[in-house]
């Protein structure tokens, strides 16, 4: 299965406003691929009109959000249900600082629905960090039927690396995503305690439609298997 | 100066109970980014962050730092205080933010 599970809809202030449900999704098809997650930053608000573009349209998807702990770190909690990724946001709520979003500097903030039009909009920034730690996300993210990843983890901004020098050794995470396959050895080698098996992405962090990723990266059922159970 | 004079002249909280505090102090790094950190950290700095993670005990055990100032009245969680007893390594607690603590230490010549 091609996939990309890191991707922003328009309800990231930092994404395009061409990144609605139907676009995204079209988009995804067009490109060739099977599977697909929208995270928005300290969001799952724009996954309801996600689940019900995506089974319009018949392109697999995946729920999730992209947490933001107070080191920094960005950490993706992906979920097989709906239901399961909504539960987590009263969490949010309770760990958000509550700083209004200035539209016109960081962007605007849109709610929509499956026919792509917006039916709210979100008055807290989202870009910002959580009152929890790294450690507490990925928990908040496991009592909730997630999967904890973390997000690009070489990148040079809100990255593990960036943030905290190296991979913590005791956290419980689920997977590892990275920009390029070629940066997984980097990773291996930089933190020789990552488990052999830990499980990989590689993902697009796309905030406009041009950067969904092609159908180059491939994940297997059983993969999928093991982190989210069986799909169907 | 030492961390024990730096404590006793600032009246900032010693987090550790056994950790050595008869180290010199010479110096100070100012970051929150540890991977900075750990790429120009020297030895026998006095380090000041508001990060409060685990890595930060592995980080400045590795540069050889003297202690880890926490500034902004932020606090160090048990875990970090235990692993950072395992490591000799001195943890303190400033009320002040970055710029004021860092300010105080400039003004004890350090």
């Amino acid at each position: 299965m091609f996939y990309d599970l890191h991707m922003h809809s328009c309800l990231s202030p930092c994404a395009e406003d061409e990144m609605t449900p139907n676009n995204i999704c079209n988009m995804a098809l067009i490109k060739g691929l099977n599977l697909i997650a929208v995270t928005d930053h300290n969001s799952t608000r724009q996954l309801p009109a996600m689940a019900e573009a995506a089974r319009n349209i018949g392109i697999g998807m995946l729920f999730g959000t992209e947490l933001e702990s107070s080191e920094e770190v960005h950490v993706l909690g992906l979920y097989r249900r709906l239901e399961a990724a909504l539960s987590l946001q009263p969490w949010i709520d309770a760990h958000m600082p509550g700083i209004p979003n200035d539209e016109k500097f960081f962007g605007k903030q849109e709610i929509m629905n499956a026919s792509d039009e917006i039916i709210g909009t979100e008055s807290q920034l989202l870009i910002v960090s959580l009152s929890a730690s790294l450690e507490e996300c990925v928990k908040e993210i496991h009592r909730t039927g997630g999967r904890a990843i973390l997000a690009h983890v070489l990148d040079r901004k809100n990255s593990v690396t960036t943030q905290l020098g190296f991979i913590p050794m005791d956290l419980d995470y689920d997977g590892l995503e990275v920009k390029f396959p070629a940066q997984k050895a980097e990773v291996m080698e930089k933190n020789p305690w990552v488990r052999k098996d830990i499980i990989w992405l590689v993902d697009s962090d796309a905030h406009r439609l041009i950067d969904i990723s092609e159908p180059v990266n491939d994940i297997s059922e059983e993969t999928v298997a093991r982190l989210w159970g069986d799909l169907q | 100066m030492t961390v024990k004079e730096l404590i006793e002249q600032t009246g900032w909280q010693c987090m550790t109970k056994e950790a050595d505090t008869s180290r010199e102090v010479n110096g100070v790094y100012c970051s929150d980014l540890l991977s900075w950190v750990m790429g120009k950290g020297q030895p026998d700095q006095a380090w000041i962050t508001v990060q409060s993670h685990i890595n930060v005990i592995a980080v400045a055990v590795l540069r050889e730092f003297s202690c880890v100032i926490l500034a902004e009245g932020a606090h160090f969680p048990e875990e970090v205080i235990a692993r950072a007893e395992q490591e000799d390594l001195v943890l303190l607690e400033s009320e002040a933010p970055v710029y004021e603590t860092a300010k105080k230490l400039m003004e004890l010549g350090i």
